[in-house]
């Protein structure tokens, strides 16, 4: 399939010289929101600025016990959670590191790369998101500058992601004093951000794909997870689909599903002929204001489960009071169950994993998976063609997938 | 106005009384310009102050009113008049405080929005002063002031909808504890080792007292506990991102009567302002900047006092008392009357006809079994083939056998001992008598300890409470779109879709709209539960609570007796809104007309018919065309459930590994109740019981601190919840490992988004 990123050059090319010495500079990223599906886009962008590999430091993964110790009162009026909890991010990378950082980076990611991009509107980025690292800032900034009083420089680029032309500009304006960087490095070292983005989102996407795999192979099912990004932080997603996966169901994400033509065309290849959409990645048949990418996606991953034989259940997950989660509920829903995939929401996600109520779904849901996985796969597997190309490929154990990847 | 005008005030819950103030010769009240009366009428005590025209404080007293706001305002006027020349026509009089909308006006007062008045009085008395932490009974507000002079801003932020963090949620839980209020306001923070408690609902708390004291902890590290829980509190909820900058003033009655509470702000505001580098005005000692004053109490009187007098002069002129006089007389029993509603029902006749149609829909209620298909308590001859589901619940253990056509057959309960060999030994013996040689074809198990059980019992499919109660629900109602369940203690509401259960709610988090509150409140009226719906029913008008909290429902009450509700029509009240309690407080469920049309009830709560009339009738509200049931067999639908998912899969093959009534009745255990067996998970540290039973196969446990060998098995009771069920850190690592080598043959993709997405950070994060 082509896409909008395959057209750019690849391969990277020696970085501008003369480089100014970085390797002494300590990064420090928040771990939160859209940085949990741009991460490497990071990594990559900063290792070609020159800053050691050991100097990148993102945030450990968000939990009350580090909104407790380094967020508390910072917070600020938000029900958001993702974002509420970025000041326990920010005070972990100003006060809990051992070896100081120079600089904290937490970008204002405006749109997304998205898989998505030209099959749908917009791939644009939560408003509100979008505006987290502002809206804590304000709280470190309020009686007297707590970046500065620790000898850390704070950089917010605001990022049109979606647009990798736009992208060294907009990294120029806000870094040029910060790294000492020109606008040719600046382009260098986005080039090298996006591949290694597309690099890593490759590999998830295999591994994805030999799962599905091995689901179709063995005739078993596994569980699709339709929620942000950042839901796959174990303090805002609270890790409950290691709850199935412990009761051994394999868990793909919607992010990471496997795009490769072939498998489009098995799934999606009729409704294209029949004109119904465009393209396997097109929505409109469900949703026409394609705005938002991470809400794209999340329609699209609900449509991939309503076909897709062996994913027999999904698992939504929303966090608390998500506005933008609020009007793809009953869509999501109603689409997943079309053709009777089992549909669960864990809704109001907050601060305090609600364990007791997890448990008890968990077992829940497992019951419902046991009792109606083969119905619900037999179902499936007659509205579709009859060459699934996942059984053609060479086989793979699925401890090998896992294995692999560690 | 200088320190030596005041008299130390005794704390607010020893014998309340005026703190009469000397009136120095100076301050006489003068004929030519009105006196000022600033009066809080707060939701505990009235406070008033007294001041000449020009603002010098002549006399000030606080009592508790005990829910008579208007007879306490009427009788500190009346003093006022008497001692001091309070004249109609003359002097002026403001109002603030909770109650005071609805008192002002009968007097001719004006009313000043409370926190205005704190701050007015603030302003004047402390310039200096940046923030105030103002806790009073049901309430907490913070004022932060920023800028100075002309830019001085004020930010307010203020709670009353909970009662997490207020002085309610502390003496609620000192009077369980039977401290007397003396020895509270003297109990100290300081030196205490702390405990987890709830510092979100006062109801909670008092059960985190409960379970704390019962585990041994003391009475003094429990207040202090209570101390930190609402300091916390406030700073969590209240300060916003703001820092609570120097001079810090704490007013109201607790901060300024809990010596402890005063302790643990002083421990979190010096700690914040190190933390933060927050500087000392002067670079003065942090403790200096931490001011609680004597006449904490009065702040909002005073302000009442400072605002009025850049008042207009005609503004708040006091106009006696008669009309208040009036009120109390009769007043309020006429306003109660046309506050209140009707009855439950609107007709005699409608009574009728719901009672007739709702009363028949409980198989289990005397006289109704003719109704129903079996005679259920007694099996009229031995039986032959069936299936066994039971129900181990907290207080009783239920057991039914079905036929293979889904008949049941016959049901019984043990109440539990504690002990689920022995209430699994009863229930059957009773099976047993019924069954005697015939066979037992599947046989399913639900509720508490159903995963230990399993197999001692020879269980063959162990049921989670909700596909059991799910499943008896679709039973004898196929096309239900809801099931809500409302038990003692807790509420769950299961949420159909296509015959599964597609999203439930379950109230763990707050106390309201449970049974076991309605029956407390019964209890305390000295009416027992089986008589509470016919009590609800004969009222003819019923009081307008408010839905939400529990601790202030129960202060509600208090309020709505003394307008001279009757024990019956506050029942009906309470009825009334516990639909509102179960599905949109608790429940969160705002959009009922999304879940469905048809509701099934079930629930020791939905016994009570004077419940279930409500629940219709808010249903209905909701969703015009609703059809709601109550379950024929609302009890024992748990062991229906496991029953009939019992009968699913012998229906597809399964040979039952019943272990058979002899084994039962002959296991062999053992308990062993010891400083070993003491759960470590969390500070509660339950003393739990290890009952460790002879069973062919079992695995035993030889990494235990009570090792058991090849061929027994343990059950662990007595432990106050879930993590309890694991017996320590060798078993949880035992569990993790077999976890741990189920997910490592199942991948998970955010496993490896997690490891890899993040690679190339250092090590070095000290966190």
């Amino acid at each position: 399939m082509q896409t909008w990123f395959g057209k750019k050059a690849s391969g990277g090319s020696p970085p501008p010289s003369p480089r100014k010495d970085r390797s002494g500079l300590r990064v420090g990223i928040p771990k939160v929101l859209n940085v949990w599906s741009t991460s490497q886009f990071w990594v990559g962008f900063l290792r070609d600025l020159g800053i050691e590999s050991e100097n990148i430091v993102f945030s450990s993964d968000t939990s009350e016990e580090q909104g407790r110790e380094f967020g508390k009162g910072r917070g600020t009026v938000d029900c958001c959670y993702p974002v509420k909890s970025i000041s326990g991010h920010y005070g972990e990378l100003i006060f809990g590191q051992k070896k100081k950082i120079n600089i904290i980076l937490s970008p204002m990611i405006y749109s997304l790369p998205s898989f998505m991009r030209g099959h749908v509107s917009e791939t644009l980025a939560c408003t509100r998101v979008m505006a987290g690292p502002e809206n804590i800032k304000a709280g470190f900034m309020k009686e007297s500058d707590v970046f500065a009083d620790n000898g850390i420089k704070y950089a917010s680029p605001f990022l049109s992601m979606a647009e990798p032309e736009v992208v060294p500009k907009q990294m120029y304006d806000c870094l040029k004093d910060i790294f000492g960087v020109d606008l040719a490095e600046c382009e260098h070292a986005v080039e090298a951000g996006y591949r290694e983005l597309r690099a890593f989102n490759k590999k998830m996407r295999d591994a994805s794909r030999e799962i599905m795999a091995w689901c179709a192979r063995e005739n078993k099912p596994c569980v699709l997870v339709l929620g942000r990004p950042y839901h796959m932080d174990p303090g805002i997603g609270h890790e409950i689909e290691s709850d199935l996966q412990a009761h051994g169901y394999p868990i793909v994400w919607l992010q990471y599903l496997p795009i490769d033509d072939d498998l489009m065309n098995w799934i999606f290849g009729e409704e294209i002929k029949a004109k119904k959409i465009r393209s396997a990645l097109d929505i409109s048949d469900v949703w026409t204001s394609s705005n938002s990418s991470n809400t794209n996606e999340i329609l699209w991953g609900a449509k991939v489960a309503a076909r897709f034989p062996w994913i027999t259940c999904v698992l939504r997950l929303s966090s608390y009071e998500c506005g933008m989660d609020q009007p793809t509920y009953t869509p999501t829903q109603k689409i997943v169950e079309a053709a009777g995939t089992l549909f669960f929401k864990f809704g109001d996600l907050d601060s305090t994993k609600p364990a007791g109520s997890i448990r008890i779904r968990i077992e829940t849901i497992v019951h419902y998976l046991a009792k109606y996985s083969d119905q619900i796969i037999q179902k499936k597997l007659v509205l579709l063609p009859p060459d699934c190309p996942l059984l053609a490929g060479k086989e793979k154990t699925l401890a090998a997938v896992a294995s692999n990847e560690k | 106005m200088s320190e030596g005008n005041f008299v130390q005030i005794a704390p607010l819950m020893r014998e309340p009384g005026v703190m009469e103030i000397k009136t120095p010769e100076k301050l006489k009240p003068s004929t030519n310009g009105a006196q000022i009366c600033g009066i809080d009428v707060g939701s505990t005590t009235v406070k008033y102050v007294l001041s000449s025209a020009s603002g010098e404080v002549i006399s000030q007293a606080y009592e508790r009113h005990n829910t008579k706001q208007a007879e306490k305002v009427l009788q500190f006027l009346a003093r006022l008049e008497a001692q001091h020349g309070l004249e109609p026509k003359r002097d002026r009089v403001f109002f603030t405080g909770s109650g005071a909308g609805l008192i002002a006006p009968l007097t001719g007062a004006k009313v000043i929005q409370e926190v205005v008045a704190v701050a007015a009085s603030v302003e004047r008395l402390h310039p200096g002063v940046r923030f105030v932490s103002e806790i009073g009974g049901e309430d907490m507000k913070t004022i932060f002031f920023n800028g100075n002079e002309k830019t001085k801003s004020k930010q307010v932020l203020m709670q009353s909808a909970c009662s997490g963090g207020t002085g309610t949620f502390i003496e609620k839980t000192a009077r369980k504890l039977q401290i007397p209020p003396e020895q509270l306001s003297e109990m100290h923070y300081t030196g205490h080792t702390l405990h987890k408690i709830s510092s979100k609902c006062g109801i909670f708390a008092e059960a985190d007292a409960n379970t704390l004291l019962k585990a041994g902890v003391t009475v003094d590290e429990i207040i202090a506990s209570l101390f930190e829980a609402v300091v916390y509190q406030n700073l969590a909820t209240l300060t916003r991102g703001n820092t609570p900058s120097p001079e810090v003033l704490l007013l109201g009655g607790p901060n300024l009567f809990f010596k402890g509470l005063q302790e643990a702000w002083r421990l979190h505001l010096k700690r914040i302002w190190k933390e933060r580098k927050v500087p000392m005005p002067g670079g003065g000692d942090p403790e200096s900047f931490i001011t609680v004053p004597s006449d904490a109490l009065y702040y909002a009187a005073l302000g009442c006092v400072e605002i009025a007098m850049g008042e207009q002069p005609h503004v708040g002129v006091y106009q006696g008392v008669k009309q208040l006089h009036w009120w109390i007389e009769e007043g309020q029993y006429e306003e109660k009357k046309k506050q209140g509603r009707g009855g439950l029902c609107d007709s005699e006749d409608n009574l009728r006809t719901f009672i007739d149609v709702y009363s028949k829909m409980d198989a289990t209620a005397p006289g109704n079994a003719a109704a129903n298909a079996a005679e259920v308590s007694v099996a009229p001859k031995k039986l032959d083939r069936v299936l066994v589901g039971c129900d181990f619940g907290s207080t009783t253990a239920k057991a039914v056998c079905l036929s293979p056509e889904k008949e049941l057959l016959f049901s019984c309960y043990a109440l539990s001992k504690g002990n689920p060999i022995e209430d699994a030994r009863s229930l059957f013996r009773q099976l047993r008598e019924v069954i005697g040689d015939g066979e037992i074809l599947g046989l399913g198990i639900t509720g508490y300890g159903k995963d230990l059980l399993k197999g001692i019992l020879g269980a063959d499919c162990g049921v989670v409470e909700t596909i059991a109660h799910a499943s008896a629900g679709l039973h004898y109602f196929p096309d239900a779109d809801c099931i809500c369940d409302v038990g003692g203690v807790d509420v769950k509401i299961m949420i159909l879709k296509n015959g599964a259960v597609s999203d439930f709610r379950l109230n763990s988090q707050c106390s309201s709209g449970n049974g076991a509150f309605l029956q407390g409140v019964a209890e305390r009226f000295g009416i027992p539960l089986s008589e509470i719906a016919d009590g609800a029913f004969r009222a003819q008008a019923m009081p307008q609570l408010s839905m939400g909290c529990g601790v202030f429902l129960q202060s509600d009450i208090v309020n709505q007796q003394r307008k001279g509700w009757q024990a019956e029509e506050i029942l009906a009240a309470l009825c009334s809104i516990l639909p509102l309690n179960v599905w949109i407080y608790a429940g969160g469920m705002n959009n009922l007309a999304q879940v469905g049309k048809k509701y099934i009830l079930q629930g020791g709560t939905h016994k009570n018919l004077a419940v279930v009339k409500t629940q219709v009738d808010f249903i209905r509200s909701k969703v015009p065309d609703a059809e709601v049931v109550v379950h024929p067999y609302s009890g024992e639908a748990g062991a229906i459930g496991a029953a009939l998912v019992s009968l699913d899969w012998w229906a597809k093959g399964g040979k039952s590994e019943f272990r058979g009534f002899d084994t039962i009745e002959k296991l062999t255990y053992t308990t062993t109740t010891s400083k070993e067996t003491i759960c470590n998970w969390c500070p509660v540290t339950c003393q739990r019981s290890f009952i460790d039973v002879e069973l062919p196969g079992g695995k035993g446990r030889d990494w235990s601190k009570v090792p058991i060998g090849v061929g027994w098995e343990r059950v662990i009771v007595n432990n106050s919840c879930p993590k309890g069920l694991v017996e320590d850190v060798n078993e949880m690592r035992v569990i993790k490992a077999g976890i741990e080598k189920t997910k490592n043959a199942f991948p998970n993709i955010a496993d490896m988004v997690r490891q890899e997405g993040f690679r190339r950070v250092s090590a070095s994060i000290s966190a």
